[in-house]
C-alpha cells in the first residue's frame, strides 16, 4: 500500500472526475494536450514483437515486455510517468477513461487507463467490450479514499492491475504496492486486515481487503463454452468487462481541463474507429455513484441505473445469449440468472431471479432470489448484503457491503411488477 | 495512523519456473520419507512414492510446499503452483493436514493431476479460509482430482465448471461434527462439464449434496460414498449418467435426480441408478433451496426428470419412503403461473412432469418407519393417519400425468419450443413409452411386515382409476390416496425399454459399463 496524498493537488485540479495531482508534474503527456488531427497515442510507441525485457529502459512503455514477460514490478513496464503514481501522469499515449456506473470494490477509487499501440485503434462494439487490439494495456488502480464523500482527498494506494491484450489473447496480472516507490507482482494475492474509510453517511467502516490472485481474474474476466458434447474441446475466453460503449458514453474531465464525451474524445483522437455517426444511436448506461439520491429517482430512472448496477456487478458472469458468441456464456450464465443491462426484462422476469427458487445455495428466510415488493426475502438482496463467503456475492473483490448499491436494488425490487410470488396486497 | 507506512511484504514471484515454492524434483531420490510414518515402496529410483491408492508420484512431478509440515498454511505454495500450470503436469500436495485460507481457482487446465498422498494422508483445511469454494475448476480438460481431502470449505468443495473430461477419485469433502446449515455448499461438485468420472470418493457432511452433477453430460458416478449430506448424490439437469455401486447413508436424501426449472441446460435425461445402496437416509434436512424441501428419510428420489431407470438398489431402512417419483407440481401448485414463472425455461424443454421412470429389480425393505417432510405432510397425514397404512415404499405423485392425461395441460404445448418439441417435449396424454412402470422389485421386509411394502399414487396416473367423487367445489381433483402392494402392483404395472449406457471419454480411455467396466456385474444387470 502507498499513500495518495492529493490535499494541494485537488485545491488546485479544476476536476471533480480525475483529480490530477501526484507533486504538480503537470506538463502533461496525456492525451488531453494532444493537437487535432494527431492520434492520441501518437509517439507512444508500439510492440515490435521481439523477446521483451523486464529490465529494458525504455523512454515510453515498455511494450514488447508486456507482451511477453510476467515482470516482478510494475515499474518494470514502464507505464507512468512518476513510477510511483499510477493514478495520474500516464505515459506517452496512455488515455484516462472512467465508467458511469462502475463495479463496486469495497469503496475504493479507480484509476483508469487506456494504452494502445501507436497505429492502431480501437474497435467500436455497440454491446460488447470495445474491441480493443493486440498490444493493448488497461490500468486500473484501486485506492481507497480516507472518505467517500470526498474522494479528491488523501487516500490509500492499495493495488494496480493489468490487462493486457497479447498475440494469444488477454492476460491479467495483479500488482499490489508493497512499498511506497513500487508496486510488485502478486500472483497469490495479499489480503489486507483492517482498513478502514468513512462512508457517505458519515459512518466508519472496517473491512479486510482482498487483493484477488492472478488465477482470479478469470473468474470474472471470461465467457465460457457451453460444451455441446463430448468432442467439444473449446476453451473460455477472457475479456475486458467495463469499457464497454455504454459505459464510456460519458464527459471525462481531462486533465487539461477539457471536458469531452469519451467516445468521441476517443474517436477524434484516431483512437476509436467505426463510432456512429449518428451519435444518438449509441447505448449510454445511466451514472450511479455513492452520490445519487436514490428516493429522489423516477421509477424509470431508478429502473435504469439498478440494471445498470447489476449488469456492471453481476452480468460478467450472470450472462448469456444476446450478444455473446454463439453458445458461450459468463461463468455463472448455467445459474439461470441473468442480469445484462440489454436483457428484456418483461420477456423472462425468471432470468432475474423473480420467484425463482435458488438452486446452488439458497437461506431458508429467503425462498426466492427475487420477489417483486419484497426486497427483505430476496435471496438476491441477501447475497448483495451479507459477507459471509458461502453467500455473498458478487464472489470477489467485495469485503464490506456496499450500503448504496444495496439500497439501490431494494428500492429496485419493491418497484417491481408484482409477480406470483409477491405478498398479498 | 492508517497513513503511516506500514508497508506488506510481498513473496516476489518473478516466474512459475523460480524455484522458490515449486520444487522440481529431479534426482532427488531418498527426500521422500521424511516424516518417516509409512511404508511405502522403497523403490524410488523413478518416482517419489505411491498414494495409498496405488498412484505413483513421477520424478518429474511439481511439489507443492513439500518440506511444509502439519498446520502449516499452504496457500500460497498451491495458489503459485496451480497458476498457468504447464500442460499435462501433476502437481502433488504433501502429506499431512494443512490450512489453507484462499479459494484456490484453475484456468483452462489441460491433462492435470493435482494428487496428495492419499485420502486420509493428505488433508487441506479450510476452516479459517477467506474464500467460498475450496477448489475450483474453470474451463479446461482431461482434469484429475485424486488422493486428498477437502475440509470444512466456506462453500463448495471441489468445483469443476465448464470442463471436458473431470475426474475426481479417491477424493474427500468433508464437513466434521453434526450435519448443519452452515456446513458449507456442494462436495464434489461438477458443473456444465464433459465426460464427468467421479470414483471412490467420500462425501461426507455437506448442507446440499455431497455429490453433485449439475447440467452436465456423459457422467459416471460409481463406486462412492455419500455420508451424512443433506442430499448424498444428486444429478440434476443432467444427460447420460449412471449412477452404480454406491453407497449413500446417513443422509436426508440418498440419491437424487432433478431437473429443475430456469437453468441454462433446461432439462436432463437418460439417468440409470443402478446397483446403488441406499440405507438409513434419515437425516434431519438442513438444507435449502428445493435441496432443503427433500423429505427426510428418503432412499432415492426423481424430482421431475424424465428417462430414468431405477434399478438393482438396495434401499432400506429409510424413515419416509424407499423411492419417490414426483412432477414438480408437488414443489409448486400454482399452475396459472407457471407461464409467468417458468415460460421461458419450458419453451427451451423443461417440463414440471416426468416420463419413462422404470423402477426394476430393486429390493426394498423396512422403509417407511417415521414418514416426515414438510412437502409430504398432508400426503403422509392422508395415509398414515387418515388410511392408517404404512407409508407406501414407493410414492408417485402421479398428478402430472394425470393432467396431461384429462388435458388440462395441452395449454402448456404451445410454450414449448421447436426444439424442444422436436426432442419429445409435450403435454399431451401419456403414451406407453411415457409411463412410470414398475415391476419384477424384491419385498425384503421380514414376514410379519411383508405387506407394509406397497406402491401409493396421490392421483390416478390413468384416467380409470379416476374417481369423479373426489372433486373439490371448483371441481378440482383431490388427492386420492391409491395404495396397491408394491409386489404385482396394478397401478404402475408396465415395462419401459432399457436406458443406453453412459460413456465417459476420459483422455481418449472409455470409463463405465461400455469401457473399463465392461465386466462388472452391475454393468450386466
Amino acid at each position: 500500500m502507498k499513500t495518495n496524498n492529493k490535499m494541494i493537488a485537488a485545491t488546485l485540479a479544476t476536476s471533480f472526475l480525475l483529480t490530477a495531482c501526484g507533486g504538480g508534474g503537470d506538463s502533461s503527456d496525456s492525451g488531453g494536450s494532444v493537437t487535432p488531427g494527431s492520434a492520441l497515442n501518437a509517439g507512444a510507441g508500439a510492440p515490435t514483437g521481439a523477446q521483451g525485457s523486464c529490465d529494458a529502459a525504455t523512454s515510453g512503455v515498455n511494450w514488447d515486455a508486456l507482451m511477453t514477460e510476467t515482470c516482478p514490478n510494475l515499474s518494470d513496464y514502464n507505464l507512468f510517468v512518476d513510477a510511483s503514481d499510477p493514478t495520474s501522469g500516464p505515459t506517452q499515449g496512455g488515455v484516462p477513461y472512467d465508467l458511469s456506473t462502475a463495479l463496486f470494490t469495497d469503496y475504493t477509487s479507480k484509476y483508469r487507463f487506456v494504452f494502445v499501440p501507436e497505429g492502431e485503434t480501437v474497435g467500436y462494439n455497440p454491446s460488447e467490450a470495445l474491441d480493443f487490439p493486440v498490444g493493448t494495456v488497461i490500468t486500473k488502480t484501486f485506492a481507497l479514499p480516507e472518505n467517500t464523500a470526498m474522494r479528491d482527498g488523501a487516500e490509500l494506494v492499495i493495488e494496480t492491475r493489468l490487462l493486457i491484450h497479447r498475440t494469444d489473447g488477454w492476460t491479467a496480472l495483479p500488482y499490489y504496492w508493497s512499498s511506497e516507490s513500487d508496486a510488485t507482482l502478486a500472483i497469490a494475492g495479499q489480503r489486507l486486515t483492517g482498513l478502514t474509510t468513512i462512508n457517505n453517511q458519515g459512518q466508519q467502516i472496517t473491512f479486510d481487503y482482498s487483493v484477488p490472485k492472478a488465477a482470479d481474474c478469470t473468474s470474472c474476466h471470461s465467457i465460457v463454452p457451453d460444451l455441446a458434447g463430448p468432442e467439444d474441446d473449446r476453451e473460455q475466453i477472457f475479456l475486458p468487462i467495463g469499457p464497454k460503449a455504454r459505459y464510456l458514453n460519458k464527459d471525462f474531465t481531462y486533465s487539461d481541463g477539457t471536458v469531452y464525451n469519451q467516445l468521441q474524445y476517443w474517436a477524434e483522437g484516431q483512437l476509436l474507429s467505426g463510432l456512429p455517426t449518428d451519435f444518438q444511436s449509441v447505448e449510454r448506461a445511466p451514472v450511479f455513484n455513492d452520490e445519487t439520491h436514490i428516493a429522489s429517482l423516477s421509477d424509470s430512472e431508478l429502473n435504469d441505473k439498478a440494471r445498470a448496477y447489476l449488469d456492471i456487478n453481476c452480468a460478467h458472469c450472470h450472462r448469456a445469449d444476446l450478444t455473446l458468441p454463439a453458445d458461450y456464456a459468463g461463468p455463472a450464465g448455467s445459474s439461470g440468472v441473468q442480469l445484462e443491462y440489454n436483457r428484456n426484462y418483461a420477456d423472462s422476469p425468471g432470468k432475474f431471479g423473480v420467484c425463482k427458487d435458488p438452486v446452488a445455495g439458497g437461506h431458508e428466510d429467503y425462498p426466492y432470489d427475487v420477489i417483486p415488493g419484497n426486497a427483505d426475502e430476496s435471496y438476491l438482496l441477501f447475497r448483495m448484503s451479507t459477507t459471509d463467503s458461502r453467500h455473498k456475492m458478487p464472489e470477489l473483490g467485495r469485503s464490506t457491503v456496499h450500503q448504496e448499491g444495496v439500497q439501490l436494488i431494494r428500492s429496485w425490487i419493491d418497484q417491481l411488477p408484482r409477480a406470483s410470488c409477491s405478498p398479498a396486497t | 495512523m492508517r497513513q503511516t507506512k506500514t508497508f506488506k511484504k510481498l513473496l516476489l514471484v518473478t516466474a512459475i519456473s523460480s524455484g522458490l515454492l515449486l520444487t522440481g524434483c529431479g534426482g532427488d531420490d531418498g527426500k521422500d520419507g521424511k516424516d518417516g510414518t509409512d511404508g511405502q515402496s522403497g523403490d524410488v529410483s523413478t518416482q517419489l512414492g505411491v498414494t495409498t491408492s496405488g498412484f505413483p508420484i513421477p520424478e518429474d512431478a511439481i511439489l507443492v510446499a513439500p518440506d511444509a509440515e502439519d498446520g502449516d498454511d499452504i496457500t500460497e505454495a498451491l495458489s503459485v503452483a496451480l497458476f498457468d500450470v504447464p500442460e499435462d503436469a501433476i502437481v502433488v500436495l504433501p502429506k499431512g493436514r494443512f490450512v489453507v485460507t484462499e479459494s484456490i481457482v484453475v484456468n483452462s487446465a489441460s491433462g492435470l493431476t493435482l494428487t496428495g498422498y492419499g485420502i486420509n494422508e493428505t488433508i487441506l483445511d479450510f476452516a479459517s479460509s477467506y474464500g467460498d469454494d475450496a477448489f475450483r475448476f474453470q474451463g479446461g480438460n482431461g482434469i484429475t482430482v485424486r488422493d486428498l481431502g477437502v475440509y470444512e470449505a466456506p462453500k463448495n468443495g471441489i468445483k469443476a465448471t465448464n470442463v471436458n473430461g473431470i475426474h475426481m477419485t479417491y477424493t474427500a469433502t468433508v464437513w466434521e461434527g453434526e450435519l448443519e446449515a452452515n456446513n458449507g455448499a456442494y462436495g464434489l461438485y461438477p458443473l456444465k462439464s464433459q465426460n464427468v468420472l467421479l470414483e471412490n470418493n467420500y462425501a461426507f457432511g455437506s448442507a446440499d449434496a455431497g455429490i453433485y452433477v449439475g447440467q452436465s453430460e456423459n457422467i459416471v458416478v460409481r463406486n462412492n460414498t455419500a455420508k451424512q449430506n443433506v442430499a448424498g448424490i444428486e444429478i440434476e439437469n443432467s444427460t447420460m449418467a449412471d449412477v452404480y455401486n454406491n453407497i449413500a447413508v446417513g443422509n436426508s436424501g440418498g440419491i437424487l435426480v432433478f431437473d429443475l426449472p430456469g437453468l441454462d441446460k433446461a432439462y436432463g435425461g437418460n439417468v440409470r441408478i443402478f446397483n446403488n445402496n441406499a440405507y438409513s437416509n434419515n437425516a434431519d434436512n438442513v438444507g435449502a433451496g428445493v435441496v432443503g424441501m427433500v423429505p427426510p428419510g428418503t432412499g432415492i428420489l426423481n424430482l421431475a426428470t424424465s428417462g430414468v431407470e431405477i434399478y438393482n438398489n438396495q434401499i432400506t431402512d429409510n424413515d419416509t419412503t424407499a423411492v419417490a417419483i414426483t412432477s414438480y407440481l408437488l414443489v409448486d401448485d400454482d399452475l396459472a403461473s407457471y407461464p409467468a414463472n417458468y415460460g421461458t425455461t419450458m419453451g427451451n424443454g423443461w417440463s414440471p412432469t416426468l416420463k419413462n421412470v422404470y423402477m426394476h429389480n430393486n429390493t426394498i425393505a423396512r422403509n417407511g418407519g417415521n414418514p416426515q417432510g414438510t412437502l409430504l405432510q398432508p400426503i403422509i397425514d392422508g395415509y398414515t393417519i387418515g388410511m392408517g397404512v404404512t407409508f407406501p415404499a414407493i410414492l408417485y405423485d402421479g398428478i402430472g400425468q394425470f393432467l396431461s392425461n384429462t388435458g388440462d395441460l395441452s395449454a402448456f404445448n404451445g410454450l414449448v419450443g421447436a426444439e424442444a418439441a422436436a426432442d419429445g417435449v409435450n403435454y399431451n396424454p401419456y403414451a406407453a413409452g411415457d409411463r412410470i412402470c414398475l415391476n419384477s422389485n424384491i419385498n425384503g421386509n421380514p414376514a410379519p411386515d411383508y405387506a407394509e411394502v406397497n406402491t401409493g399414487l396421490v392421483y390416478p396416473a390413468e384416467l380409470a382409476d379416476f374417481d369423479p367423487a373426489l372433486v373439490d367445489g371448483n371441481g378440482n381433483p383431490l388427492p386420492h390416496l391409491l395404495i396397491d402392494q408394491m409386489i404385482n402392483n396394478t397401478y404402475l404395472n408396465c415395462t419401459q425399454p432399457r436406458l443406453a449406457p453412459a460413456v465417459v471419454n476420459f483422455r481418449n480411455n472409455i470409463y463405465g459399463c461400455t469401457g473399463d467396466d465392461l465386466a462388472e456385474a452391475a454393468c450386466a444387470l
